[in-house]
């Protein structure tokens, strides 16, 4: 079976930086893979390079076989791959069930666009917003939310979409150590309930063992290592870049 | 093939002027992060004082050639003044918030010293008129009006004057740190708040200089303003933010264009030309001008 | 300070801001047809001497802040051009006019015009962000009035005069059905994706393209529909004024007016910029010019100033943030999902 999302000899530079080199990834059907590294290690550039928000020097990105490269950014999004941001990205003038509306997939296209949103698309933004835990507070502007509230909106906007597969970006960070299970609880439950496809970006290790089947290791813009948390965790390899070791 | 060539001439001549105004507002752009679309009045402003110094000490618009450029350091430092009280009382207002809202008042306040000027100065053109008993010099054939060459070099003395302020003084050196980044300048004890109404003061000193010239080689009127706004920008956009050689091209080549145009088409036409350049200016250019790039 | 605060509070409480704002959300259909009914009865009231044209200027006011509002407010892309369209509509009336002695034929055409021209343009200047996008659009204002004084079709810098045979109602009951159209229109997509989409264009353009959504069709329908207004108001000036020149028709002053009314009533709502376009062009009318003669761009200056820094939001917006400022607290915010403490485990890269 080939793989659902697949990088083959991604490259980007910047003036003569090289952020990301030569990474092939693959990411099959209903897993959680992590992708793990140092700062600047080019995670974040991979990820802009997947979406369409980087063109990449060279090497291709394939979703479902067909290839994403050329695409603009919302034509990828288009096509089921939904990113979320490191920081925190809603819409702070809204209400919080407006976000969810707006998110909607359901008549994507503008002519589908004037009309208010039917009965269905608001059943299943109350239900997501529910979901996550924001459902005493829709009508209140989504930027006066907290941080970690933010962050589950933001969750719920990406599932209004109903993507294929989900591209997160530090998902754990900011969040109240106590809630992180909670957040583990909810990745697990979209990837096996909603059948998502996830692929995330984290620095918080205990938590990325955890939740991924698979990890890809990062550093210096190439992929060192690749495995299931166990392996990752005994590869020399990975120790070495994460501690500096020669 | 010679008549183009004296266009050029022409075009060089007075595009040092419109050099200078643009090296002011390609400053306050670069350091106070502002578009100021009250630029132009600064020029405005300059040539008003210019010709009413002349007026007041002279009682008439006449002047020779010395007498017209003693005018000169009087609008220089008036304007000064001026621009460092805006700045202080009224520009440091919406610093940092929307950038919109900045536009906004520096239009409002655009519109409001127009009325003023209009009020204090009627919306008649005014010209200093500068009496060379021998008014054109003869250089191969090419003919150089000796009072546009004076304002051209002006133009360059001011530019080049400001040139050097930046980087040899210690001010200017503060207006440099500032530029490249407010909190550590304010970090190694720099007023930051005094140096921007002092950049903004030199970057409106510098426009009100190149207003006056303007008073003695073209005329001046109460609305002026904005178009010099607008050229100023289309040069910044071409020569880059806070690049003081780009501007002096770009204003260079802008005069150049407009007096090509006046002379082989009309005109009429010179500034359908010049914004419509900018608009093309705009369009081809646009990543340039987005500044870094991709966000985040 | 506090003192003003508490005052403020007993003289606007926010339950009760609040109470105005569910009360209008509520009966806003209504509330549109009320506000018609005494908009028709008005001529009936005030003959159609000098308080007509007032309040059909006041209409056509609030038609433009409304319009520049769709582009500035709602989507987050304040123009300088938008007085660019009340020109082509302007000119376009006055021309058939002049050539085919009609009328209404001429304001369907300017409507139709200005679409034409706010698509080309629009494609064009909603690329660029922020002073890039304002100068851009000054600039085709301006570019737009050097061509009308070099042209002939347009009578160059005279202008052209006519003598309409239209009585001035007409033209009062055009900006009325204008503004009545438009409030309606803009209410109802304000609760569709498309208005939707907007706001979140103006949020965060980047997430609601990373969402998928092509963000260019909207920028440049929403400049369409602000066109179609403003081109159709410019048509009807034109005739109801007797006269157009370029620089009237394409008033950079005026642009700058119908951004103070929307900013001074509250950008991004509907009732903000109508109640500042009819309240701001009342007071230059009937205060201003009488005691202030000649100083009304200086004023004019003053007021965006002060609105600025006063109240940024303008006053329907500052009414808004009061009625929702308890929001987030008496749905239980402080307690549901994160606590303050979890915001500070951030790893920062």
């Amino acid at each position: 079976m080939s793989p659902q999302l697949s990088t083959d000899g991604v490259t980007k530079r910047f003036g003569g930086v090289t952020a990301v080199d030569d990474v092939d990834i693959e990411v099959e059907q209903g897993e959680i893979v992590g992708l793990i590294g140092p700062n600047g290690a080019g995670k974040s550039t991979l990820f802009n390079c997947i979406t369409g928000a980087l063109t990449p020097n060279s090497g291709t990105v394939r979703l479902d076989g067909e290839e994403l490269s050329e695409l603009p950014e919302h034509a990828v999004a288009q096509q089921g791959l939904i990113r979320m941001f490191q920081h925190t990205r809603v819409y702070g003038e809204m209400t919080v069930r407006e976000n969810a509306l707006v998110s909607t997939a359901e008549d994507a296209g503008l002519a589908g666009s004037l009309t208010p949103p039917g009965d269905s698309t608001r059943e299943r933004a109350s239900e997501l917003l529910e979901y996550v835990g924001l459902g005493g507070l829709t009508d209140v502007k989504a930027g006066r939310l907290s941080f970690g509230q933010q962050k589950l909106l933001e969750f719920a906007m990406a599932l209004m979409r109903e993507p294929d597969v989900l591209l997160m970006d530090e998902p754990a960070g900011g969040i109240n150590p106590a809630k992180l299970n909670q957040l583990i609880e909810y990745i697990r439950d979209v990837n096996s309930e909603r059948s998502v496809t996830v692929l995330l970006i984290e620095h918080n290790m205990e938590f990325v063992m955890e939740v991924a089947d698979r990890i890809y290791v990062l550093a210096h813009g190439e992929t060192i290592a690749e495995g299931s948390p166990t392996e990752i965790q005994n590869n020399e390899r990975v120790l070495d870049a994460y501690l500096g070791r020669e | 093939m010679s008549s183009v060539l004296q266009f050029v001439i022409n075009g060089l001549l007075v595009g040092a002027l419109f050099a200078a105004t643009a090296v002011g507002f390609a400053l306050i752009w670069g350091v106070v992060d502002i578009i100021n679309l009250a630029h132009g009045e600064m020029l405005m402003l300059g040539g008003y004082v210019s010709y009413y110094t002349l007026v007041v000490v002279t009682g008439e618009a006449v002047a020779s050639p010395a007498l017209a450029l003693a005018t000169v350091p009087v609008a220089i430092v008036v304007v000064f003044v001026v621009g460092y009280l805006l700045q202080r009382l009224l520009v440091a207002q919406v610093l940092g918030t929307d950038a919109f809202l900045s536009l906004l008042v520096t239009f409002g306040l655009s519109i409001g010293l127009q009325q003023v000027a209009l009020k204090l100065f009627s919306a008649d053109t005014r010209r200093i008129a500068v009496e060379f008993a021998d008014p054109s010099l003869t250089v191969g054939g090419f003919v150089v009006p000796k009072l546009k060459l004076v304002a051209f070099a002006g133009a360059i003395a001011l530019t080049a004057a400001l040139f050097l302020f930046l980087q040899r003084t210690r001010t200017g050196r503060s207006i440099r740190a500032v530029a490249q980044n407010p909190e550590a300048a304010a970090l190694v004890g720099i007023d930051v708040a005094h140096t921007r109404a002092v950049t903004f003061g030199l970057a409106s000193a510098i426009a009100a200089g190149a207003g006056a010239f303007i008073a003695m080689i073209l005329a001046i009127q109460p609305q002026m303003g904005l178009i010099y706004t607008l050229k100023s920008f289309i040069i910044v956009v071409f020569g880059g933010i806070g690049s003081v050689p780009g501007a002096l091209v770009g204003g260079l080549l802008l005069g150049t264009v407009e007096e090509l145009v006046a002379g082989v088409v009309s005109s009429r036409w010179t500034l359908a030309v010049s914004f419509g350049l900018l608009i093309v200016l705009l369009i081809v250019k646009p990543d340039g001008l987005f500044g870094t790039g991709v966000r985040e | 300070m506090s003192s003003l605060d508490t005052s403020l509070d007993r003289l606007v409480p926010p339950t009760r801001v609040r109470a105005w704002f569910e009360f209008g959300g509520r009966h806003a259909w209504t509330l549109l047809g009320v506000g018609l009914l005494v908009g028709a009865v008005v001529p009936f009231v005030v003959g159609d001497g000098f308080y007509l044209s007032v309040a059909g200027e006041m209409l056509m006011f609030a038609v433009l802040a409304l319009s520049w509002d769709i582009v500035g407010g709602q989507t987050g892309y304040p123009s300088f051009g938008q007085m660019a369209f009340f020109g082509i509509g302007g000119y376009v009336t006055a021309i058939m006019f002049r050539d085919f002695g009609v009328f209404w034929p001429g304001l369907v055409l300017a409507g139709v015009l200005s679409l034409v021209a706010a698509a080309v343009i629009g494609a064009v200047v909603l690329r660029l962000r922020g002073g890039y996008f304002a100068i851009a659009t000054l600039g085709i204002l301006l570019t737009l009035t050097e061509i009308t004084r070099n042209i002939s079709i347009t009578n160059g810098v005279d202008g052209i005069s006519f003598l309409s045979t239209l009585p001035a109602t007409t033209f009062y009951y055009v900006f009325l059905g204008l503004l009545g159209v438009e409030a309606g229109l803009l209410y109802y997509l304000s609760q569709t994706r498309f208005g939707y989409t907007l706001n979140a264009i103006r949020d965060d353009e980047a997430k609601v393209n990373a969402m998928g959504v092509n963000t260019t069709y909207y920028k440049v329908t929403a400049w369409m529909l602000a066109a179609l207004f403003t081109g159709m108001a410019g048509g009807a000036w034109s005739l109801f004024n007797f006269f157009i020149d370029p620089l009237t028709a394409y008033n950079t002053a005026w642009n700058v007016e119908l951004i103070a009314m929307a900013l001074l009533g509250g950008t991004g709502t509907i009732v903000g910029p109508i109640l500042g376009g009819m309240g701001l062009h009342a007071i230059i009318r009937l205060f201003v010019e009488t005691y202030f003669t000649g100083w009304q761009l200086g004023l004019l200056g003053l007021i965006i100033i002060v609105t600025i820094i006063v109240v940024p939001s303008g006053v329907v917006g500052w009414l808004e943030e009061r009625a929702s400022a308890m929001d987030y607290y008496e749905h239980g915010g402080g307690a549901a999902g994160e606590e303050s403490g979890g915001e500070t485990g951030g790893e920062p890269e």
